[in-house]
């Protein structure tokens, strides 16, 4: 915990460091390719700032078509759960249905309520799209894939970009003029806020095991196979784990916290007056949360990139990683399909009553173990791993035994 | 403290008992019919055949028509337009036939033999002047390829299930059309039409026959065809 807690935390952000695979990716790759006349007086600054433009690029042209694939799973896996099909329609088995439906919202009206605050209603959408895919900055996404934000404050940035998404909630909310929309934007906003709290404290606990913030830090850490991934590191990674992903749901405003979209009750809260490409804005940006987030959760408890073996590259990889992301992504739709809507005050007292304080609970408990095994070894990670399997089952067993039998205390 | 572990313990419990009930669905065959491309109906479950006695398009078998125009006034929609006239006195299309249903289901029309006695269905019959134009289509077929020898056939009266007798026609009918775009599939018409010719269809073609014009749903079933040789020289005599 030395390098960021000793000297001035905000003078230790290196920004220098995200600059330099593009230099490099300029002297490697494009310098030795021009003409030499040209090669000579290439200018450096501009080279760098147009390969960076280049990569964003990729990304914008990249994570629209996430939400393409990820809508038509959710469609097909929704309808799985009801022993539906699914779309069948458009292209082999409606592979083509959310480009079709996409064509669709881009041809539509595109209507701004006119009572409503113009400026924020255009703005909002952009607000939320582009913190979404800033997100996508910060994360490895594989081996000697380059990071584009590669900060040694990686998860702090993502952090504190993703709570901005709140910001364009309230604006979306606020400025069309709608009860709807407003209610759902501030719903949204109270469930967000509150829910940062334990995502951040579990994001803590693995913070303090690392010794550091930076994303590829986290990953390389993890490199040993699967027991060495984050959540079997110590028993409180292993229950951080769970509340960062419950959290991380909420944040995302899923079901079973889609209480800022309850159809039922306030239409499509906050985005209830967008229409056309805006509100396909929204639905892009959702669907791209949901996989950052999921994302996030496998670098941080989930190995990253990096294989189940040491030595073998099963699970690691590129396509390890998507493979990871998207069966987090598919827990989330498994529970979408499982649970119903939260209650407002049932929310709140998920939040905090039961996770802010097992979060702390986590953090004292890594303090701790920290203290108790200073580095990770056979030993640390083997008696990690027998208190997660015996809790596991002592509380199928014997807290069931004893807890689900007892009959319920009247309400005093 | 006591009551907060418990709800803890409960809240994760209940939570995979729901997901194992919803990952158990998650892996069951679908039910989904993709309807107008399969129409394999014993497949499937909770999918029965199409029952005996659906009430589907309506047809109507010209040749048993007397045109008595029951059909036409007992239509609550008045989907089915009628007309036509007696035939002047002493003409008529053709002669009294008979309509052998056998007991396999094909049916043979033509004229038995010694019509005048009482039928004994022990016995052979002789059919002659065979002219199933609207039997099975093997019936047809078969009396198309081989010439007028075989419109006497010889049938035992053991396969015989039944023996209509048509009178000789003595009307025509210029148009018989059935609006089914009006018909509210009721099936009065069915149950008056004395010759039971008119039916609807409980096959797969008689409820899929949904068409782009909605004239396209006014099926004609008019004696035009079947006398339609007579017609052509009449008209001929008019130019």
């Amino acid at each position: 915990m030395s390098d960021f807690f000793s000297d001035g935390f905000f003078n230790n952000i290196n920004l220098q460091d995200s600059s330099n695979w593009a230099t490099d990716f300029v002297q490697d790759v494009i310098i030795p390719r021009l003409p030499e006349a040209v090669a000579g007086h290439f200018p450096m600054e501009l080279g760098t700032v147009l390969v960076m433009l280049a990569f964003a690029g990729i990304f914008v042209a990249v994570v629209p078509l996430l939400p393409l694939v990820l809508v038509l799973a959710e469609r097909k896996v929704a309808a799985r759960f009801q022993n539906r099909t699914g779309p069948m329609r458009v292209g082999p088995w409606g592979t083509l249905q959310t480009l079709a439906d996409g064509v669709k919202l881009i041809f539509k009206e595109d209507f701004i309520p006119p009572q409503g605050d113009k400026v924020l209603f255009l703005l909002a959408p952009y607000v939320i799209f582009a913190c979404s895919f800033a997100v996508f900055a910060a994360i490895p996404f594989g081996d000697g894939i380059p990071i584009p934000g590669d900060f040694n404050i990686g998860i702090f940035y993502i952090m504190a970009i993703s709570s901005v998404i709140v910001m364009g909630v309230i604006m979306a909310g606020w400025s069309s003029n709608s009860k709807w929309s407003l209610l759902g934007s501030l719903r949204s906003a109270a469930q967000i806020v509150s829910y940062e709290i334990p995502l951040g404290l579990s994001i803590l606990t693995v913070v303090m095991l690392v010794e550091s913030l930076s994303m590829s830090k986290i990953v390389d850490t993890q490199s040993g196979g699967i027991f060495t991934w984050l959540i079997f590191r110590s028993p409180f990674t292993f229950i951080a784990f769970f509340i960062f992903f419950i959290s991380s749901i909420a944040e995302v405003n899923r079901t079973p916290f889609d209480l800022p979209e309850a159809e039922s009750e306030i239409v499509a809260g906050f985005h209830t007056e967008y229409s056309g490409m805006r509100f396909a804005l929204f639905f892009i940006a959702e669907y791209a949360n949901m996989f950052a987030v999921s994302a996030i959760g496998v670098t941080l408890f989930l190995g990253g990139w990096q294989g189940v073996l040491p030595g073998f590259d099963f699970l690691g990889g590129f396509p390890g990683f998507v493979i990871k992301t998207l069966g987090l992504v598919f827990l989330m739709m498994w529970l979408r399909w499982t649970l119903p809507r939260l209650r407002v005050d049932q929310l709140m007292n998920l939040c905090w009553k039961y996770f802010i304080p097992i979060s702390f609970f986590n953090i004292l408990g890594t303090g701790i173990w920290g203290l108790i095994f200073k580095e990770d070894n056979v030993w640390s990670i083997g008696i990690s791993c027998a208190i997660i399997y015996v809790g596991l089952i002592s509380a199928y067993a014997i807290a069931g035994r004893n807890l689900a039998r007892r009959p319920e205390p009247q309400p005093s | 403290m006591d009551r907060y572990i418990r709800n803890i313990y409960k809240g994760v419990y209940t939570v995979l008992v729901g997901m194992r009930i919803t990952i158990r669905q998650f892996f069951e065959p679908n039910v989904t019919h993709q309807y107008p491309y399969e129409h394999d109906f014993e497949k499937k479950r909770n999918v029965r055949e199409i029952p005996k006695g659906y009430r589907g398009q309506l047809y109507n078998r010209i040749e048993d028509c007397i045109g008595c125009k029951k059909c036409e006034l007992i239509c609550p929609v008045d989907c089915i337009t009628i007309t036509g006239d007696k035939l002047p006195k002493g003409e008529q299309l053709w002669d009294s036939m008979n309509v052998i249903h056998l007991k396999d289901g094909r049916e043979i029309i033509g004229l038995i033999e010694g019509e005048d006695k009482k039928l004994n269905l022990d016995e052979e019959m002789t059919v002659t002047n065979i002219t199933s134009r609207q039997g099975p289509q093997e019936v047809v077929d078969r009396l198309e390829q081989s010439g007028d020898e075989s419109r006497t056939q010889t049938i035992s009266g053991s396969e015989v299930s039944r023996v209509v007798t048509r009178n000789p026609v003595v009307f025509y009918l210029d148009q018989f059309d059935i609006d089914m775009s009006l018909c509210m599939y009721c099936g009065l018409c069915t149950e008056v039409c004395p010759t039971e010719c008119l039916t609807m269809i409980d096959t797969l073609e008689g409820i899929e026959y949904s068409k782009f014009d909605r004239t396209d749903l006014i099926f004609n079933f008019d004696k035009q065809e079947m006398y339609g040789k007579d017609e052509a020289e009449t008209e001929e005599a008019a130019d």
